[in-house]
């Protein structure tokens, strides 16, 4: 495919194609890997605040109270090495809360001296609250809490107070989790890239071998065009062949109107060199006779009849042959019918014949061109207001319906009419059967042969009023 | 009776001039659709002969322009394109008559004759007025059966009036109607020609109407 200049990029279907392609695979692709890292976050996450929560009730199983009501948690009897290394990474702590507020009231040993700060909630009895934070040398820690209650009256004494609460904490170093959702999240995101990568490669392999065969037709093309080969050869994916056996009926078709007009070109010329030899032998014979000068005005007159005769009947089988295929052409009747009127009524003003359309339905439609419909029936009309006597009258009706219906035009006149056994001739191309009335006798023929090519007929009858009733059938839409 | 010819190939203008003046036509021509336009529109004329394919302006428009102004003048079209596709576009465009080329002179004269006589309302080919009759076809007035010889000024003359029954024609609507635009206007001339009339019809027959003009008077 050539790409000029003036070509927009966007005219091109391999960009097309790409571009929507290459854009949903990168908006899947992020979409996965957004969905999958916070998946595993969330899974990492919930792991080790279950863990926590079990180092929570380990310690809440070994707190106690002295006397005075102070908490006690006895570090020898806490299995885990890390409560007692400093800055281990995994801490316990028990807030004194309620009547007597103390942060830090009891530690592990692992915190040394510093104090963990918790955000200030309201925790219902033996509820676990999980908390996100920073610890004191800036690394994350996740937390995890819960109050305990004790009641003072138990042992009976002390200082009084009822019921005071407990916080427990218990708070791990997340660094290390972190850094294994780091690590996920780039091989996730070194995976997706990759797969990114091949489905990019694929896809353009997919365009590349989709839009081979357009590649092919097009040189195929080129060699039709520059005459090598006479239509499309080969054969095509289902989807473009349809396309390639329409483009050769094209040709087909454009060969054969090419050939007619030759044919015809070739007949008229033919045609009319016949009167213009006569009239050059004419001509001759005047310049050495001069005294002949009205017999070679009659014959130039005779000759140039002929002549126009000649070329009528050829420009109306041109405008036939033109008006072939159109498929899908609807051209309503009753506007056409009307407009020829008009004229007729005009034209035939001084015979003071009646031209009468009967009512007709105004969705009975033509299926072709509309210059065909008004060269039959201006014809046939024409043809009708001359040979009248007072009135002509058209109607027309749809036989059947939807594609596939026949169009009925009758034409009526009141005057002489034809007798049976010479309506075959009239219809004849040049015969005429009455010399004095005007015409080129070629009205008749011109009809016949465009409502041949239409696979149409036409049928002379005798009109209930006397004269000649014309039937022309058509294809109707 | 004055016609406007708009032609643009100038030998069928000529012959065609021709044919119009041996049939007693004044007749002004014009070989462009835009002359023959401002001249239909501006001057007065019984009938139009108008060619559809013309330069700068083609034929349709100069119709469709001309009934758009209101401009009623018959008009007969002519053309080289006969297809009947042609024919509707030109009557609906506002032409009277249609003449596909080639045709014989006698042809259009017969369709001209008869758009005048139609755009007065007469039906007949036979102008009637007592005793006198001008059969347009044959352009021969006749008094009582027998022939009445007049030059071609004093048939032009008659014939206007007579295609006018009754109406009160003035000096200058007659000079309009009765020489093409280049002829020397005198409305003497005009006073000339019906006395000359009038000495060969009888007596009364042309009344002269003090102020306004002449006319025609048809008997009880």
């Amino acid at each position: 495919m050539k790409h000029g200049a003036g070509r927009h990029w966007t005219r091109s279907l391999r960009f097309r194609l790409l571009a929507a392609t290459l854009a949903a695979l990168a908006v899947a692709l992020v979409l996965a890997g957004l969905l999958l890292s916070s998946l595993f976050r969330d899974h990492v996450m919930r792991q080790f605040s279950q863990a926590l929560t079990a180092q929570l009730d380990q310690i809440t199983a070994r707190l106690e109270f002295d006397a005075a009501g102070q908490p006690q948690i006895d570090p020898q009897t806490l299995s885990d090495p890390r409560w007692s290394r400093p800055y281990s990474g995994l801490y316990w702590q028990v807030d004194g809360e309620g009547p007597v507020q103390q942060r830090g009231a009891l530690r592990s040993r692992s915190l040394w001296d510093a104090v963990l700060a918790l955000p200030t909630d309201v925790l219902a009895d033996g509820v676990v609250h999980v908390h996100e934070s920073t610890g004191s040398d800036g690394a994350a820690l996740l937390l995890v809490e819960r109050s305990v209650k004790r009641d003072n009256s138990a042992d009976g004494g002390g200082n009084g107070a009822v019921g005071t609460s407990w916080r427990l904490i218990v708070a791990a170093d997340l660094r290390e989790t972190v850094a294994a959702v780091e690590r996920f999240n780039g091989v996730l995101a070194a995976s997706l890239a990759t797969l990114f990568v091949l489905l990019c490669a694929a896809a353009l392999a997919q365009v590349a071998i989709g839009l081979a065969p357009l590649r092919t037709l097009q040189r195929t093309l080129a060699g039709v065009r520059a005459g090598t080969s006479p239509k499309l050869d080969g054969r095509f994916p289902s989807e473009v062949q349809p396309l390639v056996d329409d483009f050769n009926a094209v040709l087909d078709r454009n060969a054969e109107v090419v050939a007619r007009a030759r044919t015809q070109a070739g007949n008229l010329a033919h045609a009319i060199k016949t009167p213009l030899a006569a009239m050059s032998q004419a001509a001759a014979v005047a310049l050495q006779r001069p005294e002949t000068g009205t017999d070679l005005a009659a014959l130039v007159e005779e000759q140039v009849g002929v002549a126009r005769r000649h070329v009528d009947w050829h420009l109306a089988s041109a405008r036939a042959a033109a008006a072939q295929g159109v498929p899908g052409a609807r051209v309503p009747v009753q506007p056409v019918i009307h407009g020829l009127l008009r004229v007729l009524e005009r034209v035939h003003a001084e015979r003071g014949v009646a031209l009468r359309c009967l009512p007709m339905a105004p969705d009975i439609a033509f299926a072709g061109e509309v210059q065909d419909l008004q060269e039959v029936l201006g014809n046939l009309l024409d043809n009708a207001c001359k040979w009248a006597r007072q009135e002509v009258q058209v109607s027309a009706a749809s036989l059947g319906a939807g594609p596939g219906s026949r169009l009925q035009v009758v034409i009526d006149d009141d005057g002489p009419g034809i007798a049976p056994d010479r309506r075959d001739g009239v219809m004849a191309r040049g015969a005429r059967l009455d010399e004095s009335v005007p015409g080129s006798g070629l009205g008749l023929a011109i009809v016949n042969e465009l409502v041949g090519l239409y696979g149409g007929s036409v049928r002379l009858q005798a009109a209930p009023t006397g004269g000649l009733r014309v039937e022309v059938e058509l294809p109707g839409a | 009776m004055r016609v406007l010819l708009v032609e643009d190939d100038p030998t069928l203008r000529a012959q065609l001039r021709a044919g119009l003046q041996e049939a007693g036509y004044a007749v002004d021509e014009a070989d462009n659709g835009r002359d023959g336009h401002h001249l239909g529109a501006s001057e007065a004329f019984d009938a139009v002969i108008l060619d559809l394919g013309l330069p700068v302006l083609d034929g349709i428009s100069v119709l469709k322009r001309w009934r758009e102004a209101g401009v009623t003048l018959p008009v007969l079209i002519l053309t080289a394109r006969d297809s009947w596709h042609e024919k509707v576009t030109g009557i609906d465009a506002g032409a009277d008559d249609y003449l596909a080329k080639p045709f014989h002179m006698e042809e259009l004269l017969a369709r001209v004759r008869a758009l005048i006589r139609r755009a007065q309302g007469l039906a007949s080919p036979l102008l009637q007025c007592g005793a006198l009759t001008l059969d347009t076809r044959s352009s021969r007035v006749t008094l009582n059966g027998q022939l009445v010889t007049l030059t071609s000024h004093e048939f032009r003359l008659l014939s206007y009036l007579m295609h006018r029954p009754g109406s009160v024609v003035s000096r200058t609507e007659l000079t309009e109607h009765l020489y093409a635009q280049d002829f020397d206007r005198d409305s003497n001339t005009i006073e000339v020609f019906v006395g000359r009339l009038r000495r060969k019809l009888p007596e009364a027959t042309i009344e002269t109407v003090r102020g306004m003009g002449y006319r025609l008077v048809m008997p009880p």
